[in-house]
């Protein structure tokens, strides 16, 4: 170290931090080029874009018209919009009011359990689907539940159907899969951090519950809630934020256009309506309108967890 | 203690709820593995529940004799190992400087890492880059825009934020660099934080199928998932495809099973090996 004063305070700073900055260089370059880089794109939500405008991708957006808000100000008289929006409300609503409170009950259960080889077994499996991928789910799904499949061939021999069901085209049923299958793939997984506020709790707690005679039930309802309510508020403020997620991988990969009416979201739509139809600027409108009102979200459950927990995402 | 009546049932309770559970996660595998095992009569009458029907293994040696295969699979691997390692040298080399607390600056680099993970550009610009930087058809393509995740960049943070700042301290006095205590006390300590986070890495390059389906044009470039997916859209394997001494006996079915279950292989095996690393490392990482 050098004991000398450095008349310049930002030589010393530099050669106090310069390394610090060196290491951030890698991340910076990486989320300036891949993120930050494809915001400014976003301009040809206000344009016209036209691919064939210029030579390359940059050239042809400086050289597409201006349009201002004319995308914005059609996107609710347009029909496939508004269908994918209320069904992202819609699937989201759903998968939070029937998944939410299953990890819940899943860690209460598993906390219960003495056998220390069941726990560690039980555990294993149901963290399992986590790592699976949306194509490899929904194979298993499709394998299940296809005309050939275990669950219309018991249907069939129980004499509940005569003619199988088509699960993945009937459009009063799409919605239902959607919901198990994301629960039958994240719920274990999402139990983790329940498990752990669980087995934070002191026991002497529980002890003194069993003391006075309270049963397992009593135990849960008067010191397992209560305990992990902040957790569980928590949890929910942030599910509730990111409510515009709708499950992207998994509905474009179990989707079909017999399926649209109650099963296309935001971003399936973006995707269908971009890449498929090369209709970019409209498609960027729509993930725009997207993105805008997640982040509203995202930022109002961020601060509301802050405000009563004093804690957030970040 | 004796267990009182209704705590005997609750256990009980608990019991078959969490095996019914467990099962309906390992039953479709088990339906899986045996639709891959039995042959076009079994698998198209519908038979095959949870053990092969008219056991034969010519699924198996069709994708072992499947090019697309080998192709996905050694894209796949060269994507994971590589992106992996990658990711981890950038994740921590950003994760270490923004979990110094003497370093003033890192609020502000904080807020640039935390902006992109609120807000994106959305799928059409993203893809426009792509096309831009000439990424087209090209490996890169699904690694570069995937080396550093703010989610897994704060697990690593807040890691190394609870390492006790002595030991800093004492690595200054005897002269060492930041690169020194990043490389011989930082990494070495945070162990079973990285472990973690490599592996939700590694998992993620493995599944992404995404990126393969819009960015990779020809065939021997797709990563494996991405191959899946096309196998999962095709209603049927065209016979031609199909070597002429198994294609009578095969169904699509069971040749779609194989090839998914072979795919899932390496996680099936991987995972509880890693199992118990993972959930001390997210559960360290993420007590604030």
């Amino acid at each position: 170290m050098n004991p000398q004063k450095k008349p310049n305070k930002f030589l010393k700073h530099l050669k106090q931090y310069g390394a610090l900055y060196l290491f951030l260089i890698p991340g910076l370059i990486l989320v300036l080029i891949f993120n930050y880089t494809p915001m400014g794109g976003i301009v040809i939500a206000f344009k016209n874009y036209d691919i064939f405008a210029g030579g390359s991708p940059i050239e042809s957006i400086i050289k597409s018209e201006w349009v201002g808000f004319a995308h914005f100000k059609a996107l609710f008289a347009n029909d496939d919009f508004t269908n994918a929006f209320e069904n992202t409300l819609i699937i989201s609503t759903y998968k939070i009011v029937f998944l939410f409170p299953i990890p819940i009950m899943l860690a209460i259960m598993i906390t219960d359990i003495r056998s220390k080889w069941y726990k560690k077994t039980i555990q294993t499996i149901i963290y399992l689907p986590h790592f699976l991928s949306w194509i490899v789910v929904t194979a298993l799904f499709i394998q299940i539940l296809g005309p050939y499949g275990v669950i219309n061939n018991w249907l069939k021999s129980a004499g509940v159907i005569t003619q199988s069901i088509a699960f993945f085209g009937n459009n009063d049923i799409f919605r239902g899969l959607i919901v198990i299958s994301a629960g039958w793939k994240e719920v274990g997984w999402n139990a983790i951090i329940y498990i752990a506020a669980i087995t934070g709790i002191d026991p002497q707690l529980f002890e003194a519950a069993k003391m006075d005679g309270a049963n397992k039930v009593q135990q849960i309802i008067y010191i397992t809630l209560p305990s992990i309510s902040n957790t569980i508020v928590m949890l929910f403020i942030l599910r509730i934020g990111a409510i515009l997620d709708a499950g992207f991988d998994q509905i474009l990969n179990m989707y079909s256009y017999v399926v649209y009416d109650k099963g296309d979201i935001l971003s399936t739509l973006v995707y269908r309506a971009g890449l498929g139809q090369q209709n970019y600027s409209f498609a960027t409108a729509v993930g725009l309108f997207n993105s805008i009102v997640a982040l509203v979200m995202v930022l109002g459950g961020n601060w509301l967890s802050r405000k009563i927990f004093q804690k957030g995402l970040w | 203690m004796i267990e009182s009546r209704s705590d005997k049932i609750f256990s009980i309770v608990v019991y078959i709820v969490l095996t019914i559970f467990g099962l309906t996660i390992i039953l479709p595998f088990l339906n899986l593995l045996a639709t891959s095992l039995s042959d076009q009569v079994a698998v198209s009458n519908g038979s095959v529940a949870f053990w092969p029907k008219r056991f034969t293994l010519s699924a198996y040696q069709f994708v072992m004799e499947n090019r697309q295969f080998w192709n996905g699979l050694k894209n796949s691997l060269f994507i994971t190992v590589v992106g992996t390692l990658l990711a981890m040298v950038v994740t921590t080399l950003t994760a270490y400087p923004l979990s110094l607390p003497k370093f003033r600056a890192r609020k502000t680099f904080l807020v640039i890492f935390i902006i992109v993970m609120l807000f994106n550009g959305g799928l059409i610009p993203t893809y426009l880059l792509i096309n831009q930087i000439g990424l087209r058809n090209n490996r890169w393509a699904l690694i570069l825009p995937c080396l550093i995740s703010t989610y897994n960049m704060l697990l690593v943070k807040n890691y190394f934020e609870t390492l006790p700042e002595a030991l800093y301290e004492s690595a200054k006095i005897d002269g060492a660099t930041e690169l020194q205590i990043f490389l011989k006390i930082t990494l070495p300590l945070s162990l079973p934080t990285l472990a973690t986070v490599a592996l939700f890495y590694a998992v993620g390059f493995w599944n992404a199928y995404f990126n393969g389906m819009i960015y990779i044009s020809t065939p021997d470039k797709m990563p494996l998932q991405t191959y899946l997916q096309t196998l999962l859209n095709m209603a049927y394997i065209p016979a031609h495809e199909l070597p002429p001494e198994i294609a009578e006996s095969l169904s699509t079915e069971s040749i779609r099973a194989a090839t998914i279950f072979s795919a899932t292989l390496p996680i099936l095996i991987l995972y509880p090996l890693l199992q118990k690393y993972f959930v001390k490392g997210l559960v360290l990482g993420s007590d604030k």
